[in-house]
């Protein structure tokens, strides 16, 4: 049962004006959720994580542990005066921000978060997410172009190439997955892998589809992090190079904007990842959504590992990487994975 | 209750949510209306020529034709992997897999052959090859 239908239920009304006002209540309280996660990501989280890379403290004099920078950053940006370029394409530069945030917070409507927490459930959910998730590339061009900036631009043209270099490889990797589950449904798709693989005495190992085919789960978390853009794939940005890439002309609330759908990117791909190869909000004696926020969370830690100890590679050898590695790779996967299904399944 | 309801519903709030930021802030944000501030960043020279005019490698239309090719594969793939376990048991084997190993195959010979053109390869442009030389 999905969240709207779970609220309606609460509804003093229903018919139509139920159904709509349930479900904008529903996402509202989704929206909260991926919201929460993205304001302690951003400006404690992250910080956080890469001082304790780099022996630091980061932020540690407001509240305890520094969380109260939370609320004292969010003021300092959103009252930070807006600079508009000079030469600037208006409605573009404008649209990029709100186009990079609200597809990333649309890609979590078929995202299933446990204890009920699942906006909607549409047989085409792996199709959907892949597709809202992808719409990011459109506000990362239209923020690289009309810029009026350089800098901006050479960002801007390296997401495109990045994004189409490894767009391919992750959906082909995304997709074996469905050749076991038979079913794009994210609650078929989580379903299917709560059966139980092997048997270890008392412990039973769930059919995970990480633990089924360990090398599409690899493969996907490379691609993912090109998808996200972190490193070892941070060249849009690539602060030694081209200043900040596509967000070099952003401030004030432009630039929360952009870092907030950046954030809320990492945080749908680990949901992704979270839904399709570690079996949702499935878990051992903790509910099920507080299962959901330590995968998601455990991968957003592990983006920005990488981002403090992996190397960034070159514009030439990421090309070569996407597409004669990891595309051929993906293939060889989708094919081998289906070879192994066609047999057992004959 | 439909689906799509509750997608559309997020669509709104995802879309709202933003622009409450951008009004909160235009709320509380000063306005000093100076122009030097507002020239292009280039690292602290003064901005010359225009963007919209600099050459950019033609590398970059070569990956996005090869792009189009195979994400418009990929869209085939997606319902083959769907109903793929349920083929093999009506029609076997052979007749579920051997025509998406003959499409795929196809396009993979075809980038095979975008490969040894060095489409997927970082070309380094003429003048560039030149100036090294100089």
């Amino acid at each position: 049962m999905t969240l709207p239908v779970t609220v309606e239920g609460y509804l003093p009304f229903d018919g139509a004006a139920g159904e709509v006002v349930a479900a904008l209540i529903a996402a509202t309280l989704v929206s909260v959720i991926i919201m929460a996660n993205a304001a302690v990501a951003g400006p404690w989280a992250k910080r956080k994580i890469t001082a304790a890379f780099t022996d630091r403290i980061a932020v540690s004099k407001i509240g305890p542990m520094g969380l109260g920078y939370i609320i004292v950053d969010s003021v300092r940006l959103l009252s930070k005066e807006l600079i508009v370029p000079e030469g600037v394409d208006r409605p573009a530069w404008d649209l990029a921000p709100l186009v990079l945030a609200s597809s990333a917070i649309l890609g979590f409507a078929v995202i299933p978060m446990g204890n009920g927490i699942h906006l909607a459930d549409p047989e085409v959910g792996l199709a959907l997410v892949f597709a809202t998730a992808s719409i990011a590339s459109l506000g990362l061009v239209m923020a690289g172009y009309a810029s009026n900036n350089k800098y901006s631009f050479l960002g801007g043209l390296r997401a495109v190439a990045q994004n189409l270099a490894y767009e391919i490889p992750l959906l082909l990797v995304g997709f074996s997955v469905v050749l076991f589950s038979g079913s794009l449904q994210m609650s078929e798709i989580v379903a299917v892998q709560s059966q139980t693989l092997v048997s270890l005495g008392p412990v039973s190992i769930p059919a995970w589809f990480a633990f089924l085919n360990p090398f599409a789960f690899l493969l996907f978390m490379i691609a993912n992090l090109a998808e996200v853009g972190r490193n070892p794939f941070d060249l849009p940005e690539a602060g030694q190079e081209i200043v900040a890439g596509f967000q070099t002309e952003y401030s004030s609330v432009y630039f929360v904007l952009l870092y907030l759908g950046e954030f809320i990117h990492i945080f749908l791909g680990g949901a992704i990842i979270a839904t399709i190869f570690l079996g949702g909000p499935a878990g051992p004696v903790l509910p099920g959504f507080i299962w959901f926020l330590i995968k998601i969370w455990a991968l957003f830690l592990f983006t920005q590992w990488c981002r403090s100890i992996v190397p960034r590679v070159r514009i030439d050898q990421l090309i070569q990487i996407g597409w004669k590695g990891l595309l051929v790779l993906a293939f060889a996967n989708l094919f081998v994975t289906a070879g192994i299904v066609g047999v057992l399944a004959a | 209750m439909s689906e799509w309801t509750a997608i559309g519903a997020l669509a709104v709030i995802a879309v709202l949510i933003p622009l409450s930021m951008m009004f909160a802030s235009w709320l509380i944000r000063p306005s000093v209306p100076e122009q030097g501030k507002r020239a292009t960043y280039e690292s602290g020279e003064i901005p010359t020529g225009n963007t919209y005019q600099i050459r950019f490698n033609i590398q970059y239309y070569m990956i996005a034709l090869l792009f189009v090719v195979f994400d418009v594969e990929t869209i085939f793939i997606i319902p083959w992997t769907v109903i793929f376990e349920d083929a093999v048991e009506t029609v076997g084997l052979v007749d579920a897999f051997l025509p998406m190993i003959v499409f795929v195959g196809t396009l993979v010979i075809a980038l095979a052959w975008a490969w040894r053109k060095g489409a997927v390869q970082w070309t380094k442009s003429p003048r560039a090859e030149r100036q090294r030389m100089e």
